[in-house]
């Protein structure tokens, strides 16, 4: 009999206990993962939101511009450089923004705002800021309309929470309302008469209209059509002012961003600094968006630029952000620490139990002439096995939810994702599909099993086989 | 032949403030073929004198030699190699492998000494036949009774042909029948392969059939008789 074999049918000899083992260590990888999926796929869609609709995956940057991001920190964009990035094999577009800040005001309401001048037709090959345009609004006037038509009873309940509050898509609104799959094509014509916004987006002739963030809209109780008047400093301390015509509103991602965002076309920012031909930043559009691809972009890129220009990394730009989510990650794994230092507890009191149930028939098979080596051996494979069944329980049973939740994110719904919406996120939890928090949860596992397994396999190097015999 | 010589040996114990003299100047010696028990009193040092013999513990003083080997120079896993190759042992508890069948156990010190799967096979199904397990192949322990479970227990000590066995109270937790029916079998095997048993007992029954009767007190010898039971 092959010591495998052995280990195996120890296995069973006390079932429950094994498959109790076992199915402490699924539930601790099971529930890991699964929390680790929810976590980074969160991460990953608040990163992929702030980069796709704000800052890109690289930029072009004067070098002092990251530490002091005024105008004064800008550069006059050469044709030649940006015509040489955009030969690069992995850049799709290279789109100059001038960025600056202002106060803007509208009626009796002013606030500071960033804005944000960039081509509208250059910036739809690199964001996309198009798809964040408001497409339903539920104003008192439209939640009104809507409780005179025959709604579903949760859905009719739920439209006094999020009066005044805008959607980007129909799948928002029927996921937050809470529409039924069955009640969709009854429900949403109606939420298309009476919530449809009217909205715009800029083109590159726009001269003289804005794209306003929501918050921003609603803080100034500004719409479509309203004046925006925005004053500021120009380049070298000139005197920036202009008046815009709001033509679109647009949710953007952050709450920060969407509270103070005005996009201008590239001339009018231009203009309202006083700094033709100029941009504070160019964004790079890129094919592979991997960390190892944008690195090596940027390293290429870097020997374009030449001195006074740099290439920033979307990590660069946005270091609060990383901070924070890092901040957050390292609350979310003491939380599967103490989750794992549960279950280590639960694996070493049944090696303790068996240790010392089996003694005796340890102190026999040294006796009769088994090598303390050999019986370790055998011990530290039930162990393993234990694990094992553990673990690859865990994993498979988390992979298809992973796959389902990374395919069709979790969409809150009612007062939980009012609350989403209140602090400026998406009611969305997408997944992060397997990748190396997979293995760590794997290797977490096998730590613990090796500290077990080398208590067990010290307590029978140092078993007197006499008493272990009488035992 | 000699089998096993005990020169001049003892076993003190400093487990509390007294010094316990388990074996006290013991020198002994067993043949090929006995039939030996070792009785005594509860504390007589019966059954240390039988784990030094069995290389389980080691003397304080004196040699012991088995099968041309002196016991103190082997290392602690030379002493394993030496049990599994020269010694069988056949516990009180009969101690068998839960998780093996009756063959399986059997065969276990054949696997650990690595004797080639047909020979193992062939081994196995003699010894339970000499303990008349023959129909018991596949059952595990737990489907056997004590005494069926003692025979299979003597199976696996004889299998690869030890030097000879050490039975400490093997008969204690059997009833009169199953207790009569392993100490036939030891007997036969005693005379049927020149088997030499060791045995510490209390019970009178393993002692009536003992050709060779040892008894201890206070660790001493105080007397060793050679009785005919033939």
């Amino acid at each position: 009999m092959k010591d495998y074999q052995l280990a195996w049918r120890n296995l069973w000899r006390n079932r429950r206990r094994t498959l109790i083992t076992a199915a402490s260590v699924f539930f601790a990888v099971f529930f890991a993962l699964v929390m680790r999926s929810f976590q980074l796929g969160t991460y990953e869609k608040m990163y992929r939101d702030v980069i796709e609709s704000y800052t890109g995956y690289l930029q072009l940057q004067h070098t002092d511009y990251i530490d002091e991001s005024s105008l004064d920190n800008g550069f006059v964009i050469d044709p030649e450089i940006i015509s040489r990035i955009e030969g690069d094999p992995n850049v799709t577009a290279v789109i100059p923004k001038l960025e600056s800040f202002a106060l803007a005001a509208s009626g009796s309401r002013t606030q500071g705002v960033m804005v944000i001048g960039m081509d509208p037709e250059d910036e739809m090959k690199g964001l996309n800021i198009i798809n964040r345009l408001v497409r339903y609004r539920l104003t008192p006037k439209a939640v009104e309309a809507l409780k005179a038509e025959s709604l579903p009873g949760r859905t009719a309940k739920l439209l006094d929470v999020f009066v005044n509050e805008s959607f980007t898509d129909e799948a928002s609104l029927i996921s937050i309302l809470g529409i039924g799959r069955t009640d969709t094509s009854d429900v949403l014509p109606l939420f298309r008469k009476h919530a449809a916004f009217e909205n715009g987006y800029l083109t590159s002739a726009d001269s003289g209209y804005a794209v306003i963030g929501n918050g921003l809209s609603e803080y100034l109780h500004a719409g479509v059509g309203d004046t925006l008047v925005l004053m500021g400093q120009g380049y070298h301390g000139t005197t920036a002012a202009g008046l815009y015509i709001i033509k679109g509103i647009v949710r953007m991602p952050q709450p920060e961003i969407d509270n103070r965002f005005v996009y201008l076309t590239l001339d009018d920012a231009r203009y309202l600094y006083a700094a033709p031909g100029m941009a504070t930043s160019a964004i790079i559009s890129v094919r592979d968006t991997e960390d190892d691809d944008l690195v090596m972009t940027r390293n290429r890129l870097g020997q374009i630029t030449g001195d006074g220009l740099a290439i920033r990394t979307w990590k660069e730009m946005n270091a609060l952000l990383l901070n924070q989510m890092e901040a957050d990650n390292k609350s979310g794994a003491i939380m599967i620490g103490i989750l794992y230092l549960v279950i280590a507890f639960g694996v070493f009191g049944t090696v303790l139990m068996m240790m010392a149930e089996r003694r005796r028939e340890f102190g026999m098979l040294v006796s009769i002439g088994m090598q303390k080596g050999k019986l370790a051996k055998v011990i530290s494979m039930e162990m393993f096995l234990v694990g094992f069944l553990g673990v690859a329980a865990g994993v498979a049973g988390s992979l298809p939810i992973v796959f389902l939740g990374y395919a069709r994110p979790l969409r809150f719904t009612g007062e939980m994702a009012k609350m989403y919406e209140d602090y400026g996120f998406d009611p969305v939890m997408p997944m992060l599909l397997p990748d190396t928090y997979y293995l760590w949860q794997v290797v977490i596992v096998l730590l613990i099993l090796l500290i077990a397994i080398t208590f067990s396999v010290r307590k029978i190097f140092k078993m007197n086989v006499i008493n272990a015999v009488r035992a | 032949m000699k089998v096993v010589e005990i020169n001049d040996v003892y076993k003190t114990y400093h487990d509390t403030e007294v010094e316990v003299k388990a074996v006290n100047g013991v020198t002994l010696s067993f043949e090929k073929g006995d039939f030996a028990v070792i009785v005594g009193p509860s504390g007589s040092g019966k059954t240390t004198l039988l784990n030094l013999i069995g290389g389980l513990d080691q003397p304080t003083g004196g040699e012991i030699i088995v099968a041309g080997h002196r016991l103190s120079e082997l290392k602690p896993s030379e002493l394993i190699d030496f049990r599994m190759e020269h010694v069988g042992f056949v516990f009180q508890s009969y101690n068998l492998i839960p998780v093996l069948t009756a063959s399986e156990n059997v065969g276990f010190i054949l696997n650990l000494q690595k004797w080639p799967k047909e020979k193992r096979k062939a081994r196995t199904d003699e010894m339970l036949a000499s303990v008349g397990l023959s129909d018991r192949h596949n059952s595990r322990p737990s489907q056997l009774s004590g005494g069926q479970q003692q025979r299979v227990a003597v199976a696996r000590a004889l299998a690869p042909r030890p030097e000879f066995i050490l039975a400490d109270e093997p008969t204690a937790n059997l009833d009169t029948k199953s207790a009569e029916t392993l100490l036939d079998i030891m007997e036969k095997l005693n005379h049927d392969e020149k088997m030499t048993f060791i045995f510490s007992t209390h019970d009178i029954r393993v002692m009536k059939r003992a050709r060779r009767v040892i008894t201890l007190e206070d660790g001493r010898i105080v007397s060793d008789v050679r009785v005919n039971n033939n």
